[in-house]
């Protein structure tokens, strides 16, 4: 059997639709900080391991000494994560959740690059998170993380240039070039984004529909269950 | 104090700890990366009492290497960068530290197997930091050209900063020197001590 869903909504029907919607992003959403509060975690622990790896000890000719890598690696990188996971352990599915998350990704990026020698192999992380940060189907997440990218490139490029181009006088417009690449990204996630919140939100109506044909069918059938009731007793 | 006020101090807390972190590991990472070792002492001249045996005419690059320095990758690679472009006369000598006290091998770590690699290069094991003290160099990385009469022409770390490599001032200064054959340039150095402030100052 076929149910036919009309175009016309009803009032109730919008908002139990909206309901639904929103319920969905709720979860969705939830989940999505639990999966970074993790991520958070593993990235941590991969830092601790590439400074102990990479740049154990800093030498003064015999003697070493714990390298300052290491001590970023755990003091900065816990001080970068602690407030994310607080928040998606304790705040799940709010938006200032899922914006301190994607700030302290991008940080989190930024810090891998510094303790692997701004290696430009590991920049690839910052596109890897940015497509991550669209599991939220919130546009507005990527506009937080490509800030702090843009931020991070143009302050380090006023002020200490040669650690994140190479070259001691780029061009004042340089940051723009290394973020355009990063809004190219944004542009395909934030069109997937509109285009998920559009299908979860396109569902949720279908099922507040289904929802409210099948009151009216459980409300016929009880209507009918009722007169045959009234038939049987009269007749 | 009720649950959700005490979660609320929590955030309140670990958001002070996020934002005064942030701040306080930028400017640790730039005063680490930003802060040069101690310039070289450079001759003028190729030191007479040398055991490396300079190429007759040639012109020479040397490098001081602490084998265990993590910022001693960055130095390698910016060598690989300009033996590939300065002219095919240009050689190299890597000298790489070891106390004698230590035992031998200690010495062979992925940096120095790298220099191994190197194009027209010869690694040297200085021990106790011999030609490094010849040569007037105190920081690992520290380069010095000399031209084919001996005459300095070069003196300086060849990378931008601690640990990084990328093109920079310093590479693209020895290719036009070398290449070019004119012109001297200096760079400050970034990387581990080879000798350390007390041992230089008791030279």
């Amino acid at each position: 059997m076929s149910i036919a869903i009309s175009n016309d909504v009803s009032p109730a029907t919008a908002a139990r639709a909206a309901e639904l919607n929103k319920d969905r992003l709720y979860a969705r959403r939830a989940r999505v900080d639990r999966m970074f509060a993790v991520l958070l975690v593993v990235q941590y622990v991969a830092g601790i391991i590439g400074a102990l790896t990479v740049s154990p000890y800093a030498w003064e000719g015999k003697v070493h000494a714990i390298h300052m890598h290491v001590w970023i690696a755990v003091i900065g990188g816990a001080g970068i994560i602690i407030l994310p996971i607080l928040l998606a352990l304790f705040r799940p599915g709010t938006t200032l959740t899922r914006h301190v998350i994607a700030a302290s990704q991008m940080l989190s990026s930024a810090l891998l690059i510094h303790l692997t020698g701004g290696r430009i192999e590991t920049h690839f992380h910052v596109f890897g998170s940015l497509a991550f940060l669209a599991f939220y189907l919130d546009w507005q997440v990527l506009i937080t993380a490509t800030v702090v990218v843009a931020a991070d490139h143009f302050l380090r490029g006023i002020f200490w240039p040669e650690s994140v181009y190479g070259v001691a006088n780029p061009e004042w417009w340089r940051f723009l070039e290394h973020a355009g690449w990063v809004v190219f990204e944004d542009v395909f996630l934030i069109w997937s984004c509109v285009m998920g919140r559009r299908e979860i939100e396109s569902s949720a109506l279908r099922e507040a529909q289904i929802e409210e044909l099948s009151e009216q069918e459980q409300l016929k059938t009880a209507a009918l269950q009722m007169a045959l009731a009234e038939m049987q007793a009269t007749a | 104090m009720s649950a959700r006020h005490g979660i609320s101090a929590l955030l309140i807390l670990a958001g002070l700890i996020w934002a005064g972190t942030v701040g306080a590991m930028y400017r640790a990472v730039r005063r680490f990366e930003t802060t040069p070792g101690r310039a070289a002492a450079a001759h003028d001249q190729w030191p007479d009492a040398s055991r490396i045996s300079r190429p007759a005419g040639a012109w020479t690059l040397v490098t001081l290497i602490h084998p265990h320095c993590s910022c001693s990758r960055a130095t390698i690679e910016e060598l690989q960068a300009i033996m590939e472009k300065a002219p095919p006369s240009l050689h190299s000598f890597v000298l790489v530290y070891r106390p004698s006290d230590f035992p031998a091998g200690w010495e062979k770590t992925d940096v120095v197997e790298a220099a191994y690699h190197l194009p027209r290069s010869h690694v040297v094991i200085d021990v106790d930091a011999r030609e490094a003290r010849l040569f007037g160099g105190f920081t690992s990385g520290q380069t010095f050209l000399y031209d084919g009469n001996g005459h300095l022409r070069f003196s300086g770390g060849v990378t931008a900063l601690r640990g990084h490599a990328g093109f920079n001032r310093a590479v693209a200064s020895v290719v036009r020197i070398a290449k070019s054959g004119s012109g001297r340039a200096s760079h400050p150095v970034f990387g581990c001590a080879i000798i350390s402030q007390q041992e230089g100052a008791s030279r």
